[in-house]
Formats: C-alpha cells, structure tokens, sequence
C-alpha cells in the first residue's frame, strides 16, 4: 500500500469519527420539527405602521411643548399618516425660531416650510432603524412571555425578507386560543377619563355629538367577558401611560374576588394623585389594548397603587399580570399563519418517513447489487457513508428535522448513488473498449467528474432558488438536499475511488472487474 | 448485469416529431384543464382553513357534510384520507357566509380561527358538548403541556402531572389519536389518585383533530408570486451555468427540456387534482434542478462526438451520443424513482402530492432527455453547426 492511500483512509476514518461524534447522543443531536413532533406554529407581522405612529406621536407632542414655550403662532400641530408631522397657521412671522427648533431638535427629520404650512417626514434611515427597533423589541417581549408561559424549547425568530414577521415554534402546545391572546395582547395599559356611557351601540354613544366626536374624545368597547357589553365615551388621552408602571400582581378585592394588582412608579404615582384629587366623583376606565378592562368612580385621592376590578377567572389573572410584567409590545402584531399539529400525526409521520427511507434505502442497495454485483458493494458502502454525514452536518447545523426534511433525506440516497452509475458506466464503456482494469478504472473516475460536478452544481442552483423562497420546513428540505449533494460528491468521487484502490490496487494482475 | 449488451442504435432524433406531438398533447390537455377546473390551491396559497380529524367509529362523508350544513359549512371540501377514518376539511368560508358576521370585526386570520373553531364544535355531539360545557378536559384534543396544567391545577404535584400527561399522549401516538377507555390509561400506568382526578375531570371524545392549521389570504398572493419567481430564477440560473459550461444553445435546450418537464408535472398535477402547497413547489423545483442531470451527461458526451464525428451530419452524433449515454440516463433516474416510489407509497398522505411531483417530474426528465434535448438542437441546426465552426 502506497502512503497516498494511507492518508486517504485516514481520512475517511477522520470523517467518519466526526460524523458520529457529531450525532451521538442521536436523540439529543436530531432535532425535531413540529411537523414531526406535534405543537403549534405561527407567523405573525409586527405593525411597524403602529409603532412609527407612536413615535410621530410623541414628537408632535414634544414640537407643542416646544411651540408654546417660545411662544409662536400656530393653529396646529398633528400626525399626518405614520411618519409625517404637519404645523399649520400664518407661520412666516416665527419662521426663523421655527427653523432653529427644527435643526436644533428634529434632526432626525426633514421638513419643507410654505406659508402656512410645514410638514415634516421622518427620514428614510430614521424610519427603517425604528422599524428594526420595534420588531425587535417586540420579539423580546414575546419571547419573555413564551418563557413565562413555561413552553419548552420554543422557537422564536425573524421571519421574511423585509425582516417584519417572527416565526414562533411552540412544541406540545395546542390550546391556540390561551396562548394567542397571550402573545398577542400589546399590554397597553391605560387609564382614562370617562366622559360618559355606557351605550348598548355605538350610535347611542354618538347621538349626543350631532357634528361629529370632537377630536380628544373616543368610542371605546368594553370586554364583553369583563364587563356589560357596550360603549363608552372616553377622553382620548391618557391619564397615566403604561409605561409609569411598576409591577403587577395577583391580587384581591374587598369581596375576596380575583383581581389584578398594579403599583406606578413615582412619576405615574405623582400623576395618578394629581388626576384623582381634581376629579373625585368622577369616573375612571381602566383600558386594556383598546378594551375597556373595568369602570370605576373615584371615590379618594389613589397614589401609588391600585386593583383592577372585573369578572376574571384565576388563570386571565395570571395571563394580565403575565404580559403586564414582561412589557408592553411596541406595536400590534397581525396573525399571517398559524397551524396546530396534535402529537399522534406527528408520530405517524416519523413512522411512515422512516419506512419510506428503509423501502428507498432497500430498493437502492437491491439494484446495485444486482445491476453491478461486486461494484454494487462499493457504492452502497459510499452510500451509507453519505446518509452518516448528511446527518452528522445537519446535527452541526442544529438543523431541524421535518417531514420534507425526511423526503429530502430520501431523494439524497437516490441521487447519491446517481454519480457511482455514472462512474460505473463510464468503466465498462473503457473496459468495452479494451483498456486493462487499472487503467479503466482510472479513466471511469476521471472523465465522469466533471459531468457529476455539472449535473450536481445545477441541483444545488435550483435548491439554492428554493431555500431562498421557502419557509421553515421548505428551507430544511432545500438544506437537506444541498448537504446531501455536496456529501455524495465526496463519498461517490473520493471515497468510492479509495475502495476501489483498496480491493484491487494490492494485486498485481488484475484481469477481470466486478462490474 | 447489463441490459444493453451491446452499445443500441435506436434513432432517436428523426422520430421527434412524434414526441414533440405527445408532449404538446399531454401540454394542452393541461392547459385546457387549468382552464375549465384550475388548480387545486391548499391553503398555503389560497389561504383559509384546513383541519385534519380522525373517527373512532366509521363515518362518512355525508355524514360530516351533514354536521357541517347545520353550521352553514355545507360546502367545505373533505376528503377521505385513504381507507381510514380519517378527512381533511378545507373551506375558504368567512363568517359573513356562516351567518356569524355580526360577531366583532376582526383581521383575516382571527376569521379563520372562529371557523376552525365552529367546525370543532360542529363535529362534536351532544354528550362531548355537554362535558364540554360541564367544564371537563377532552384527553383525545388536548395537548401534553396542557394536561399537565390542567392536573396540577386540579392539585397534582408536578412529578404526577407530567407523568400522566405523558403517558396519555404516549397511547395517543400509537392509538392513532384516539383513547377509547379510561381503564386504557390506568393499565398504561397513570396511578389511582391522578386516575381519580381524571374520571371525575375529563372525558374522551370519539374523534381527534390531528392537525388545525389556517392561512391569511394575504399570504398566498405573496407566495404564488415568489414560486413562479423562484422557478424561473432556477431555470434563469442553469441556462447561465450551462451557457458558461457548454454553449449558449446547449443551455437553451437544456432550459426548454426543464420547462416542458415542469409542465409535464403541472399537467399532471391538474389530471389528478393533486393540492398545489408549499411541498409540490419544492417538488417541481428540486425537478428543475435534477432533471437536467442526465441532460448535461448527454451534452459532455455530443460535445466529445463533435470533436471525434467530424465527417457525419448533426443527426447522427446526436443519435450516437444518446445511444452512449442511454443507460446512464436510464439507471441515474432510475434510482431516483425507486427511492420517490418509496416515498410515495410508505411516506404517507402528508408527503404524498410531494411525491406524486417527483414522480411524474422524474420519468418526464429522462423521457426528455432522450426525446427533446437533442432534437432541440437538431431544429436549431443551421445555428448550432455554425457556432461549432468559428
């Protein structure tokens, strides 16, 4: 035996090692998708539309405080769509102290000034860095909640090209409705004024408004599990922001029912004593995500901590208080997909998958054997040698199992074995033509390679395609297919080539090939 | 063992016109199919709802027509899933069609969910409805992290929750979903007392929803214009490489033969209403990238005749170097379908249309190959032969 073949068996032992290093423990180094394993999977987009409003509006609420402390003249300030602010009234008189506070204090801004009017437009990076920001933080928060919640290994990950959906794995889970509305409640807390209510319609709640609802009043639903369904009229703006508390926790009211208990931080409580002292007798709503949660009149001055009253069960208690804690998402989230998978189809799944790659498997190794006998061996011993890496990268990977995963896998063993028959025909085509076994077997492996490469290089064009276009489990099929390729290009070309050198490279007339 | 003992002499190439005239038939009559039926769109691409549920007892499908008429789902699409009791419901309904419209105004997907949601209670009868409502658990519908919320609440420790919920899903898994009998579980193991809790707080309904899953319709607009995107940028893709490769002209062919195979496989796809999702995308373009396989085998085998036959004519190196090539292009897809025949046949119902794909995308690749790669390049002869020149 030469050294060069030495060195190639080593190397092959070397992979091989790796692989099952890579693998073992398989049951711990495979994983699962819930295709296989049973659980839920949803895609939601966060509404960047939402939070950049939010933003817009807190600048035009800045740009007024500013206005009036230089005391210039305007009729208006508002938030025109997501990301424009308009300044209205005979604006050219102040133009050049507008135009400081502008530069000084809105940089991140552009604005056009007319006479009576001056827009200004978020700037582009401006408005894409924020778009980042709130999915962001919107899959942090979803994922302390999941965390919260107690799922285990839950997956959690951006999603889609412009980087504004999140995937969301949660295995072993199916009651889609509890943990839905946990995900996607924002937990904007608010509480406001009520003007008045409440109505069974909301047409009864606008009959009193013959020219339409002034603009810092709004119609708000009540949570119809909560409360009598119906509508109020609620100031639009809030008395403290969410954002002011401090925590939330499981609580009782002064009947021993549930309910939810919150504590501000020093600047809501100063702002919640202010509020209350000036409006006793009043009627305060507690408005969670847009649904008013509990109506209350103040009876005292409240500070520092407070209940929210209502009909909750133990476990929406635990759910308030739950999203409560982990924070307020910055924007909605819009549900684009969600699919439940219960454990059994999973597990008849992983069985059928199996039986499929054993009758592929079988059927495979049966024709070489016998369409090529002793040669057969050769490449079923590659093959088995491709399955073993094609798994040992996807362990690497922490590539996830699915059941197009497992029909990549399958179309693996086929393909694999493609570039043994091409080397294969190749060496009889030689042999056909006179040359010795040696010298055949040398010319087969060398003319096929660059028809394998070719032939291989194209699948792996279109799988790239497919990846790029795919979702989840598309995605594992497209990476399946790809390392599958890649590995049978070293087991058909490299591998195959030592064995071949091994059985026949010793003798030293050679007459005859199993072929 | 060799089925050509001999190198064959078939002449390929001056009966193309008989292929051409198949193809084109087998073609139009897809056309003609996608215009009188069109496709069957999954949910993935046309959005809606989609349940997958499992009888123990024998049903039928009026029966479960008859279930969902009385919800106004009358017209949802079920189909049996081989011989089992087991039937995919499709529907596109809104609830404006099931009469529910004066429920809240809602975004697209949450639609979708009350839907799921009617269909379940739908199916389900009057005893499973009035356990439902006496506040019980159905150990057939509940997943295992819930069960084991559900019995600790009901003040299990946390060992015995986790241990009973997952005995249950363990004899869910091989029961096909289904538990017909409580004295299964205490026999799988659960002990007394969680045994207890579970005859007085749980029931087990005759039927189990293997999977529930829905789709926005905004999504399979997207999607349907990413895949025709996706296919053409492959085929875009090998035409560039193999022009790189070989000549532009080889390319070409090679593209024209990946694009009759794909249409090869849609046709196919409407004969046999197979349901376009996500997977028959894979599978149409894993097609795109395989099928040229043996084309390209053919192609290195013409560009070496060409040098070698300099006196024939074009007809007969291409003739000769598909003879060559013949059982190559024979066995190489010949693995590949014994390894899609598998699948198709133990891989099960999720994985079958998948299947169906390859298997048609397949025997229509090697079929092409030996019919339509060369005689592409026959047709385009003044062209090619000239370009050999230079």
């Amino acid at each position: 035996m030469d050294k060069s073949i030495t060195w190639k068996v080593g190397l092959i032992i070397a992979v091989v090692a790796l692989s099952i290093w890579l693998l073992w423990p398989l049951n711990k180094k495979i994983n699962l998708g819930l295709d296989l394993k049973g659980g839920m999977h949803l895609i939601m987009e966060v509404v960047t539309d939402e939070a950049l409003a939010i933003q817009t509006d807190m600048s035009a609420t800045q740009l007024k405080g500013l206005f009036k402390d230089g005391s210039i003249k305007h009729d208006r300030i508002m938030r025109k769509g997501f990301n424009r602010i308009e300044i209205t009234g005979s604006l050219l008189a102040d133009e050049r102290k507008i135009k400081d506070i502008l530069d000084d204090d809105f940089r991140d801004w552009t604005y056009t000034i007319g006479g009576n009017l001056i827009s200004l437009t978020l700037r582009p990076n401006i408005e894409q860095q924020l778009r980042d920001q709130s999915v962001d933080q919107a899959l942090e928060t979803i994922r302390n909640r999941v965390d919260e919640f107690g799922v285990a290994e839950p997956t959690i990950q951006k999603e889609g090209l412009a980087g504004d959906k999140l995937l969301i794995d949660l295995p072993g889970i199916d009651n889609p409705e509890r943990v839905k509305s946990l995900i996607k409640s924002t937990a904007m807390l608010e509480f406001r004024q009520v003007i008045s209510g409440p109505f069974l319609t909301e047409e009864a709640a606008l009959k009193d408004y013959a020219n339409g609802l002034p603009e810092d009043l709004e119609i708000v639903k009540t949570n119809p599990r909560r409360l009598d369904k119906g509508f109020y009229v609620l100031k639009a703006a809030t008395v403290v922001p969410g954002k002011n508390l401090r925590s939330a926790r499981r609580a009782q009211d002064e009947y021993g029912q549930p309910a939810v208990g919150f504590s501000f931080n020093n600047q809501g409580a100063a702002q919640f004593e202010k509020f209350t002292a000036a409006n006793i007798g009043k009627q305060l709503s507690i408005v969670l995500d847009d649904r008013i949660e509990s109506v209350a009149t103040i009876q005292d001055v409240i500070s520092g901590d407070g209940i929210i009253k209502g009909r909750f069960t133990m476990d929406e208690i635990d759910d308030i208080v739950l999203v409560l804690r982990s924070g307020a998402l910055p924007a909605p989230l819009k549900y684009i997909e969600e699919r439940t998978i219960g454990p059994s189809l999973g597990a008849d799944s992983i069985r059928k998958g199996l039986m499929a790659c054993i009758g592929g498997l079988l059927l495979v190794v049966l024709f070489m054997l016998v369409y090529y006998r002793a040669a057969g061996i050769n490449s079923i011993l590659a093959l088995l040698l491709n399955m073993l890496i094609l798994m040992g990268i996807m362990a690497y990977f922490k590539a996830t199992l699915s059941m197009p995963g497992i029909a990549g896998i399958i179309l693996s063993i086929g393909m694999a074995v493609d570039a043994n028959v091409l080397v294969f025909e190749r060496i009889r085509e030689e042999l056909n033509l006179g040359k010795s076994p040696k010298s055949a077997i040398d010319a087969g492996f060398k003319k096929a390679f660059w028809t394998i490469f070719d032939a291989n290089l194209t699948t792996v064009i279109s799988a790239v395609f497919l990846f790029q276009f795919g979702t989840g489990p598309i995605k594992g099929f497209a990476i399946t297919l790809i390392i599958g390729i890649v590995a049978s290009m070293f087991t058909a070309i490299f591998v195959s080539r030592v064995i071949f050198d091994l059985t026949y490279g010793r003798r030293k007339k050679l007459s005859k090939l199993s072929i | 063992m060799r089925i050509f003992k001999e190198e064959p002499k078939i002449k390929f190439i001056n009966k193309r016109y008989y292929a051409f005239a198949l193809s084109g038939l087998i073609i139009l009559a897809g056309v003609v199919m996608f215009f009188a039926r069109g496709f069957n769109m999954g949910i993935d691409f046309s959005g809606g709802t989609m349940i997958e549920v499992s009888f123990q007892e024998s049903t039928t499908i009026p029966q479960i027509r008859g279930l969902l008429n009385k919800i106004n789902l009358g017209d949802a699409q079920i189909t049996r899933i081989g011989n089992e009791n087991k039937f995919f419901i499709k529907t596109l309904a809104s609830l404006k069609k099931m009469n529910l419209a004066n429920a809240v105004k809602m975004e697209d997907i949450e639609e979708y969910e009350i839907v799921a949601r009617e269909i379940k209670t739908g199916i389900m009868g009057a005893e499973e409805k009035n356990q439902v409502a006496a506040g019980k658990i159905d150990l057939n519908n509940t997943a295992e992290g819930e069960i084991a919320r559900f019995l600790r609440e009901k003040g299990q420790n946390d060992e015995d929750a986790q241990q009973s919920a997952k005995i249950i899903i363990d004899l869910r898994k091989n029961a096909s979903g289904i538990i017909s009998d409580f004295s299964a579980l205490e026999k799988a193991g659960v002990k007394h007392k969680v045994m207890a809790v579970l005859r007085q707080n749980a029931f087990l309904s005759k039927f189990t929803f293997l999977s529930v899953e829905f789709v926005g319709p905004q999504v399979g607009q997207d999607l349907r214009r990413k895949a025709t995107l996706a296919c053409i940028w492959a085929l875009f893709g090998i035409l560039v490489y193999i022009a790189f490769r070989f000549k532009f002209l080889y390319g070409l062919s090679g593209v024209l033969t990946l694009g009759h195979d794909v249409l090869i496989a849609l046709s196919f796809i409407l004969f046999f209403n197979i349901e376009m999702s996500l997977q028959v995308v894979a599978a149409l373009l894993t097609i795109v990238g395989y099928s040229i396989n043996d084309t390209i085998v053919v192609f290195d085998r013409l560009r070496d005749n060409l040098k070698i036959m300099k006196k024939d004519d074009l007809e007969a190196i291409l003739d000769k170097s598909l003879n060559q090539t013949l059982s190559r292009s024979i066995f190489t897809s010949l693995t590949v379908l014994l390894t899609v025949l598998s699948l198709f046949i133990f891989g099960g119902e999720v994985i079958r249309p998948f299947a169906f794909t390859m298997l048609v995308g397949v025997i229509a690749g090697s079929y092409s190959t030996i019919y339509q790669s060369c005689a592409w390049l026959k047709a385009w002869e003044k062209y090619f032969l000239k370009r050999k020149k230079s």
